[in-house]
């Protein structure tokens, strides 16, 4: 990593830490929101922008931490971190699995297949109404009992830099490597000796446990679930984070979330305008700038950073 | 018990041809664009419009507007095309399936709001094609239902003439098959492609003007219609025309028949749909490209 | 590795497709960021700073309230759209008259869109960001539920309008007001008139959510009580097509004589027609209620047509035989400037902010406890009748509730009747008809 990337990143780390004593409670509110949907996106990301795979059932799996969270500590009384862990645990299960139903689907199918399964959990969901609340709602006890959201701003904050960090050090490895060739040409990837089956598996298992951690956070934060998590407008949210981030960036993922998050919050003032202008910013982002908005703006700022013949340099060993 | 059985059955078949005549629009234009338009439902909801203000605005008469409505849906789906999957037919995009997937699920998002703006929140129903019910014994069909079935079948009719008996169709089925090989012997693939996104939002305009007076207009009637349509192309298997109509049928049927004899009256309903759903998964799982579909082919 | 000047598209690896991708290689942009996306990004960075600069102190002196509710899918965006004009434009006639305290009250709209987290950040957003004195609204119940804890959490008042869960004031928080009817008053009192009026057997049918869940328990347990043998069902609430379903339901024995829906969704509509066309309901053999405020929405009739003769429903607003100064002149005006009848939810809507306004006028402050101890002593004459809420906790959803919210039971007799004009049957005080059920003529 180069030293300017991590001067950033340490300069990102502290701001990050002293953010909370410069804004009001709502805007705090907002960036813990923001970087809910930055873990979301970033695992997304990794899945459909590094593995190729375009799973539309992402929010499914945020559905599932949630809910699990949720149904443990008002069922069972288990403690709600016991609770939560659980729910990652069992998002990374079916993760696992559904990658490995989706083996033989590619494309169109996998997106409308992992669809599928988003809409027939969130239809479980509504219809199991005396476990679930159904569409009206279930309760989850807070994990903190303070009067400000600091406890939670921070732990979001740990949270994302684990997942995210750890997802960086995913892709830089072999692991990434093995991704990203999946994703170009899977069976040039498979002669070549990557075990693919594997590694999709693998892909899957890795998002969906952070989407599920995402949905466990957010239960006990928000305190009433609903089965809309794991709606498709929800998706498109996730997803429009994602390219307008940027799709093969994990940092870039993380700033389009807090970007989207905040520009939504922005907007709310337009009411039925929002989504509309939401919807024109999706097809704006991808018809013109189809690596995203921020990470290519990212990378230009920081090649302006050196002098040409070092900035050719730095590319090519890029 | 088997008039029950009949009638459900009936019914089961009407909403069949109508799903058919969405669907076959969404795998025509898999068919030759390679894209999954995700933003099909939203189509057919401004199909649907078009055809209530034809009808309420220019005086135009019920049935004629189901045509000019399709005409008017074939002129919007061309300009979507051009503002929007021109990018497709470059080399630039290299995951080109993604592509599509993500531009039409943008649209469909934009669509869906901006027609709450647009048409007002409020559901509108234009004038029935004929009022009235026909009544055979037990078995009781609104009438409109009998034109919206009768309307999609002559349309399915036509398009399937379409596509066999004339020369536009032979070169959109020639497009579909190899884009290279159909350009070598002069077709020109962009107005293909043009034609095929046109025509695909076009039947779907016609359905939602078919279906209009049945279920009512409202911005977000494309949500539902969006998930069915893939369900049943997927099952029918992408690009195949006959294997969706087939597949709408029995989803229809199927669907119907399940809410129709599920022991448990209250969970029927909502679990019908994802009943559909997890049909659509099993299929993917034993015969990824459907039923009747051909290998996934990307585009070049 | 070259430098291709790509004016259009910063591309992937740089137009080649290897078989295997090396790291690094996708994600270097080897071309300078044509100035499209630059602009595009400046124009997104910009709009996402704009809220952190605050706005510019705008008349400091205004009163500030808080409206929340459903403005876009997925809620139910067609009523809160008429429960914001309705809000509007009680503020525009009071600032009209002056204002309250000499200063103009201004409402800031937040859209919840149906989802709890939306409630939570608007709330918050008016409270923390707009500084707003009190908030009113919404329309979910759900959401209503997440908002109630943020104003708890702050101390500032609500008044909430159409939701009707009992939930949201049996918690009893101070802060929190609702001036609309709730579950256990408005679901007895209908499943009372359906004991009162002899049906024998009843498809109670609601849609899959707490609106509908909460409401059908209340009128069962009425029914229960009062012997009269019925049946449950549930509907989805995103359905159009409910014809599998109702051939179900009349395929019973013994026949229902009575179908009450509790459904407040757009696919009302088309179950009224279906029903009416399968030739179940309302016919001479069953009755049909349909609750949830679709039957007295604007475009009921256009959408249903001649099934809709004989159909019943609640009112929630005042009955036209009660309806004071303020209310005609209401209906008037918006009637006049948005060409249809004010539903229900929407005089809850402008009287919550009148109330609002009353309440400071009274304590003379906009403090938190000013404004809760002015309406805890309300009483004052809105477009809904006399308003006084109550400060009992027995029940426990009395509290705060304005317990005489009005509500009366129509039957449509005739097409394209207004809702203000249908025949009431009850309660018997405001009845326009010797009758309580007409049965419909074939």
């Amino acid at each position: 990593m180069r030293r300017l990337d991590l001067a950033s990143a340490a300069l990102l780390a502290i701001l990050a830490v002293i953010f909370p004593f410069f804004v009001n409670a709502y805007w705090l509110h907002v960036m813990i929101i923001g970087m809910m949907f930055a873990i979301m996106a970033a695992s997304w990301s990794l899945l459909a922008g590094y593995a190729g795979q375009f799973s539309f059932g992402h929010m499914g799996f945020v559905a599932v931490g949630g809910y699990t969270a949720g149904l443990l500590a008002t069922g069972l009384n288990l403690p709600l971190p016991l609770g939560m862990l659980a729910g990652v645990l069992l998002s990374a299960l079916l993760g696992g699995v559904i990658g490995w139903t989706c083996l033989r689907m590619s494309g169109p199918y996998l997106a409308i297949f992992t669809m599928a399964f988003s809409e027939v959990l969130r239809i479980i969901i509504v219809t199991e109404v005396e476990v679930t609340g159904g569409a009206g709602g279930m309760n989850v006890p807070q994990l903190f009992h303070a009067r400000t959201d600091l406890p939670y701003y921070y732990l979001i904050l740990a949270l994302l830099m684990v997942s995210v960090g750890g997802m960086m050090a995913v892709v830089a490895s072999r692991w990434g490597l093995f991704f990203r060739a999946i994703r170009e040409n899977e069976q040039a990837a498979a002669a070549a000796g990557v075990k693919v089956t594997r590694f999709r598996i693998i892909a899957f298992a890795i998002a969906s446990s952070l989407a599920g951690l995402a949905g466990a956070f957010y239960a006990p934060y928000i305190g009433i679930l609903t089965p809309d998590v794991a709606s498709q407008d929800q998706m498109g949210l996730v997803v429009a984070m994602a390219i307008v981030g940027g799709m093969e960036s994990l940092p870039g993922a993380v700033a389009g979330a807090i970007v989207v998050e905040f520009l939504v919050e922005a907007l709310r003032s337009y009411g039925q305008w929002r989504l509309v202008l939401f919807g024109a910013l999706l097809l704006f982002t991808m018809r013109f700038a189809r690596n995203g908005l921020i990470a290519p703006g990212w990378l230009r700022l920081r090649n302006l950073a050196a002098p040409r013949g070092a900035r050719l340099a730095k590319e090519a060993a890029d | 018990m088997l008039q029950y059985f009949l009638i459900q059955a009936a019914n089961g078949l009407v909403i069949g041809i109508l799903f058919a005549l969405i669907a076959t629009g969404l795998t025509i234009i898999f068919s030759i664009l390679k894209i999954v338009n995700f933003a099909h439902g939203e189509i057919y909801m401004v199909g649907g419009y078009f055809g209530y203000y034809v009808i309420t605005l220019l005086g135009v008469p019920p049935f004629p507007a189901v045509l000019v409505a399709m005409a008017l849906t074939f002129l919007f789906s061309i300009a979507v095309e051009r503002g929007l999957l021109t990018p497709l037919y470059s080399p630039r995009i290299e995951r080109k399936a993604d592509y599509g997937i993500l531009v039409t699920f943008g649209l469909s998002v934009f669509l869906r709001n901006i027609a709450i703006i647009i048409f007002g929140p409020f559901p509108l129903r234009p004038p029935s094609f004929i009022t009235g019910d026909l009544v055979l014994g037990g078995l009781i069909i609104s009438y409109d239902r009998l034109v919206a079935a009768g309307g999609g079948l002559l349309l399915l009719g036509a398009l399937i003439w379409f596509l066999n008996r004339t020369v536009w169709g032979q070169a959109l089925n020639a497009v579909s098959q190899s884009r290279e090989s159909a350009s070598i012997v002069g077709i020109n693939s962009e107005r293909m492609y043009m034609l095929a996104f046109g025509l695909g939002g076009a039947l779907a305009g016609g359905a939602g003007a078919l279906i209009a007076p049945i279920y009512s207009l409202s911005p977000s009637m494309g949500l539902v219609p969006d998930t069915q349509a893939f369900v049943i192309v997927i099952l029918g298997g992408l690009g195949s025309v006959s294997g969706t109509i087939i597949a709408a049928l029995l989803l229809g049927l199927s669907e119907n028949l399940f809410i129709a004899f599920l022991p448990d009256p209250s969970r029927g309903p909502s679990y019908a749909n994802a009943f559909g759903l997890a049909i659509m998964m099993l299929v993917l799982l034993f015969r990824p490209t459907g039923i009747f579909g051909r290998q996934h082919v990307a585009m070049e | 590795m070259t430098v291709e000047n790509n004016q259009d598209e910063t591309g992937g690896a740089s137009g080649t497709s290897p078989g295997v991708a090396f790291p690094g290689a996708s994600s270097g942009v080897s071309a300078p960021l044509p100035r499209r996306d630059l602009l595009a990004l400046g124009a997104a960075g910009a709009a996402a700073a704009l809220p952190l600069f605050s706005r510019a102190a705008r008349a400091a002196e205004s009163i500030k309230l808080g409206w929340v509710g459903p403005l876009s899918p997925p809620g139910g965006y067609a009523e809160g759209l008429l429960m914001k004009y309705a809000a509007a434009m009680a503020a525009d006639e009071i600032n009209a008259q002056g204002g309250v305290l000499g200063r103009p009250i201004e409402i800031l709209y937040q859209d919840t869109r149906g989802l709890p987290a939306e409630g939570t950040a608007a709330a918050e957003r008016l409270i923390v960001q707009d500084k707003v004195v009190a908030l009113l609204g919404e329309f979910h119940s759900s959401v209503a539920l997440a908002e109630m804890e943020v104003v708890h959490k702050y101390n500032v008042p609500m008044m909430f309008c159409d939701v009707w869960s009992q939930e949201i004031t049996a918690k009893g928080y101070p802060q929190v007001f609702r001036n609309s009817t709730t579950f256990p008053l408005l679901d007895t009192a209908i499943a009372q008139w359906i004991v009162a009026a002899g049906f024998k057997n009843v498809a109670l049918l609601c849609e899959q959510d707490d609106i509908g869940l909460a409401g059908r328990k209340i009128a069962a347990d009425v029914l229960t009580e009062a012997k009269v043998p019925f049946k449950l069902y549930t509907a989805d609430p995103q359905a159009t097509d409910f014809t599998a379903q109702i051939l179900r339901i009349k395929a019973e024995k013994p026949a229902f004589d009575f179908f009450f829906v509790l459904y407040a969704e757009a696919g009302a509509y088309p179950m009224v027609t279906q029903a009416k066309s399968l030739d179940f309901a309302p016919t001479p053999q069953t009755g049909f209620f349909l609750s949830g405020g679709e039957g007295v929405d604007p475009t009921f009739w256009k959408n249903v047509g001649n099934a809709g003769v004989w159909l019943l429903s609640e009112n929630v607003g005042l009955p036209k035989s009660g309806w004071n100064d303020m209310t005609k002149a209401f209906v008037k005006a918006f009637n006049a400037k948005y060409k249809t009848d004010p539903p229900g939810s929407a005089m809850e809507s402008y009287d919550a902010v009148r109330s609002l306004v009353e309440a400071i006028k009274s304590t003379g402050s906009t403090t938190p406890e000013a404004i809760i101890h002015g309406l805890e002593t309300l009483k004052w004459t809105g477009t809904r009748g006399l308003y006084t809420f109550s400060t009992s906790h027995t029940p426990d959803w009395a509290f705060h509730q304005f317990m005489a919210a009005p509500m009366s039971i129509i039957q449509y007799d005739q097409v394209n009747q207004s809702s203000f004009d249908a025949p009431i049957v009850w309660p018997k005080n405001y009845a326009t008809v010797p009758y309580l059920y007409k049965t419909p003529t074939a």
